[in-house]
């Protein structure tokens, strides 16, 4: 089996060959390509003249997903595209149809045979007729597998598997790599797309590495390095030991111990007066949930203290009372009310201002207050009137941010704060979120945005795999060695060096 | 400003797409532009019924009558406080369905004390309106603690109502024996309208403050908008939507004891027809004026209705009994219908 790329516009002159029985690894920052090689290969994309693609030795006419599919490629894509309220069989015939018998009646006593002999192929020993949703992450994406491969038999000859693992707990992993060990043995060629690179150590036999549309190289993974993996993807090696700790002043306003979600695993940090302090890591690392653990928006194990009293888990309300104040990465979920009022939006946190004796809410007062919000962060149109449903996301936002600061909170937690924002007013946010800290609150922000942790943030904490990995000052940070944090390339630092954990 | 330009370029496409449709689009703009200057859309109830009293008034001159007028403005009380306790769960985005059965429970039970004790019916009527309560504890702690959809939760205590009032009553018809100051106070008139009226005023009053003029009705709308932000905002949700359903159950009692001084008897089918009527005046009410659920578009939406179904039943007396269903649930779906397509 051989494919070979010529150029297209996000992939240039990419070549690379799986064999059969392989697990071959592809990996490479976001934007190097990964995924416009997967659709190429899946025949959704167009590639340019001189490309190709072979399987055993026959040429595949590219840019028709049914050919690709006739050449033996199948796919797993990330979010797996099951329906959960369907159970295992039902999910596998919905993929291939239904063998059916008298007035179109679904056979399901043999499809229910067939179902379990193909999940038991894989490794799985599950109940076919129970709901996809009740299954562990692990079964569904084996669900998933099933179902692109329920014909390997006659043709399928290569399967891609696109960040399978980005969902899954860690204790799983090893069971999808035992049926994707199975898909191997069987003569299947596996192309396996991933950013954790232990993974790829863990399962691939070869690893091709992107970088900019190109291809670096392809490698034996015993030959390979994870630090020299990354290198490798980044393009430079720019591993440094951080600089030593230098005690930051006071006592903190903020402290997490033991701080434990779903995702985010015992992590301990302190947050001061008057600093910003950023989260990254990859998708899944914890850098999504952590600030909604903090806020008590989602349940939590471990203490958070603010200004040194404890703060109830699981309540927003208590979080807010001692201070606290989320803006949230999905805001139209979490965030505002899309047909009520700018006015009604902002006021939300906090009406006690505008109460009269009566217990109405005083409506001047109350427009006043929010049209000098609307000013400051120049909020267009100036109309406390209207609803959110009619901003632009920039305004919605910096309405959400306005419902906030009017709180004057001593801890401002922002996820994704300029995320789907334009340019303008992405620089007005970063602004203000200085400004808020220089007026004495300490500000956390979580972002996949390298550059936002750059511009803004006086330290950078990296999580992997729910820890805590690495700190950095702003003056010791550099925009590939968080990328080479994130995927842990560079040696994590141990954990007593990790600032303001001892506090 | 905004929404125009949303509406214009909105044309612009549909007429790129569809070139026959030219004609028939730039009728729809006029057509929408009339609409928004004459206030229609946001009053639409009130021109039915202006249009109502015109129609029947012109086919039958016994319609404009002061009987009319006192027949439904008397008779709609009970549905219109129905309403009004429906209202207050749906602003925070919860259905009871259990408001009718909740009246009849309280009406059974005014009715009930009134013919085995010897207590004073003013009494009765707060044992009942307390029992009531307590189920609008019952129903909120179903929703809120036990997670049951709303729907399905307060359809089953509708059920388990009606199963408790069929055994109060023992299944027969219960007629009082109420003192003649209790019913005086149920249909006397006022200077010529009805004293009920006067009630259901003070109740409409009492909840526009509420709903329109405090925290508490901020809550309920900004939960019904958006559950989750508005507990990640600090409201105590679960609070609001217990809340809404004791008050709910609250105001539906106080239909069921105006019932009682109105009519005096109990039957358990009394409830179940109430439910529609107030439910239909809700959501077409909500199409009125603000544009959510809110009581004086509720009221007015109400009365629309009602003279509707009744100058049917005075100009055509040989259809009336499947008038009035075929009229509310028509003028019901189109009117929402006509409310989303606005959206």
């Amino acid at each position: 089996m051989s494919k070979s790329f010529g150029a297209t516009r996000a992939l240039s002159d990419v070549s690379f060959e799986i064999a059969a029985g392989e697990v071959h690894a592809l990996v490479g920052q976001n934007g190097s390509g990964k995924s416009t090689l997967i659709k190429l290969l899946a025949g959704v994309h167009e590639a340019e003249e001189g490309s190709a693609v072979e399987v055993d030795g026959v040429l595949v006419p590219l840019g028709h997903p049914a050919a690709s599919r006739a050449a033996g490629f199948r796919f797993v894509h990330q979010d797996l595209a099951l329906v959960n309220d369907l159970s295992v069989v039902e999910n596998l015939g919905l993929g291939r149809g239904f063998s059916t018998g008298f007035g179109g009646r679904i056979r399901w006593g043999s499809e229910r045979r067939e179902a379990r002999s193909m999940m038991r192929e894989l490794g799985f020993e599950l109940d076919v007729r129970r709901p996809v949703g009740e299954l562990a992450q692990a079964e569904r994406t084996g669900v998933a597998i099933a179902r692109a491969l329920w014909d390997w038999e006659a043709d399928a000859r290569v399967l891609v598997l696109d960040e399978p693992t980005s969902a899954l707990p860690s204790a799983e992993v090893a069971v999808l790599f035992a049926s994707i060990r199975r898909v191997a043995a069987r003569g299947l060629g596996v192309l396996y797309v991933s950013h954790r690179l232990d993974e790829i150590f863990a399962i691939a036999n070869r690893v091709t590495v992107l970088r900019d549309g190109s291809r670096v190289g392809t490698f034996e993974t015993r030959q390979m390095t994870e630090a020299r993996l990354v290198s490798l993807m980044i393009g430079q090696a720019v591993l440094r030991s951080s600089a030593p700790a230098r005690p930051r002043g006071g006592t903190p306003v903020l402290e997490a111990r033991g701080l434990t979600g779903s995702e985010v695993c015992g992590v301990d940090f302190d947050a001061h007066a008057g600093e910003v302090l950023g989260f990254v890591g990859l998708t899944g690392s914890g850098r999504e949930e952590i600030l909604q653990l903090l806020f008590g928006a989602l349940p939590r194990r471990g203490v958070v203290r603010v200004a040194g009293s404890d703060v109830p888990p699981g309540s927003p309300r208590a979080s807010i009372s001692r201070g606290m104040a989320l803006v949230p990465a999905n805001r139209h979920r979490q965030g505002l009310i899309l047909e009520m009022s700018v006015r009604e939006n902002c006021t939300l946190t906090d009406l006690r201002p505008f109460r009269t004796r009566l217990g109405a809410i005083r409506r001047r007062g109350e427009l006043a207050e929010v049209s000098s919000w609307l000013t400051r962060l120049d909020v267009r149109p100036r109309d406390p009137t209207k609803t959110l449903a009619q901003l632009s996301g920039g305004n919605q936002q910096k309405v959400v941010l306005a419902k906030w600061l009017r709180l004057e909170p001593r801890v401002i937690l922002l996820d994704e704060p300029t995320q789907g924002i334009d340019v303008g007013a992405k620089a007005l946010i970063h602004g203000l979120i200085r400004k808020a800290a220089d007026e004495g609150a300490a500000v956390i922000v979580a972002t996949s945005d390298d550059e936002e942790i750059r511009d803004v943030c006086d330290l950078a904490y990296v999580l992997r795999d729910g820890e805590l990995v690495a700190v950095r000052e702003r003056s010791e940070l550099s925009i590939d060695e968080l990328g080479l944090l994130k995927h842990g390339g560079a040696p994590a630092m141990p954990g007593g060096a990790v600032r303001g954990s001892t506090g | 400003m905004s929404a125009a330009g949303d509406v214009s370029t909105g044309d612009r496409h549909t007429i790129g797409a569809r070139s026959d449709g030219g004609d028939r689009l730039h009728a729809d703009g006029r057509v929408q532009k009339w609409l928004a200057r004459s206030g229609l859309e946001r009053l639409s109830a009130l021109y039915l019924w202006a249009g109502f009293t015109l129609l029947f008034g012109l086919l039958e001159p016994a319609f404009l009558s002061s009987t009319t007028f006192q027949l439904v403005f008397g008779e709609g009380v009970v549905t219109c406080v129905l309403a009004l306790a429906f209202l207050i769960p749906l602003a925070a985005g919860i259905y009871d369905l259990s408001v009718a059965a909740v009246m009849s429970l309280a009406l059974c039970i005014s009715v009930y004390l009134n013919l085995h004790t010897s207590l004073p019916s003013a009494v009765g009527a707060c044992i009942a309106v307390a029992s009531s309560v307590a189920v609008g504890f019952v129903s909120g702690f179903i929703v809120v603690r036990l997670r049951v959809n709303s729907f399905i939760a307060t359809l089953g205590v509708a059920q388990v109502l009606l199963a408790a009032v069929i055994e109060l009553s023992d299944n027969r018809q219960l007629v009082g024996n109420f003192s003649s100051g209790w019913s005086q106070l149920g249909n006397r008139n006022l200077a010529g309208i009805p004293v009920v009226d006067v009630y259901l005023l003070a109740i409409a009053l009492v909840l526009w403050f509420v709903l329109e003029q405090t925290p508490a009705g901020r809550y309920l709308f900004a939960t019904g908008g958006n559950a989750e932000a508005t507990r990640l905002s600090g409201v105590p949700v679960d609070r609001v939507v217990w809340g809404s359903l004791v008050a709910s159950a609250f105001v539906s009692s106080l239909a069921g004891v105006l019932y009682s001084m109105r009519n005096g008897l109990f039957v358990s089918t009394i409830g179940p027809g109430y439910l529609f009527p107030a439910v239909a005046a809700v959501f077409l009410g909500a199409s009125q004026l603000s544009r959510r659920p809110n009581v004086w578009g509720t009221l007015i939406a109400y009365f629309a209705l009602a003279f509707g179904v009744q100058g049917l039943a005075l100009s055509a007396t040989s259809v009336t009994a499947w008038t009035q269903p075929l009229f509310q649930g028509v003028s019901l779906v189109v009117a929402v219908a006509l409310a989303s397509r606005r959206r």
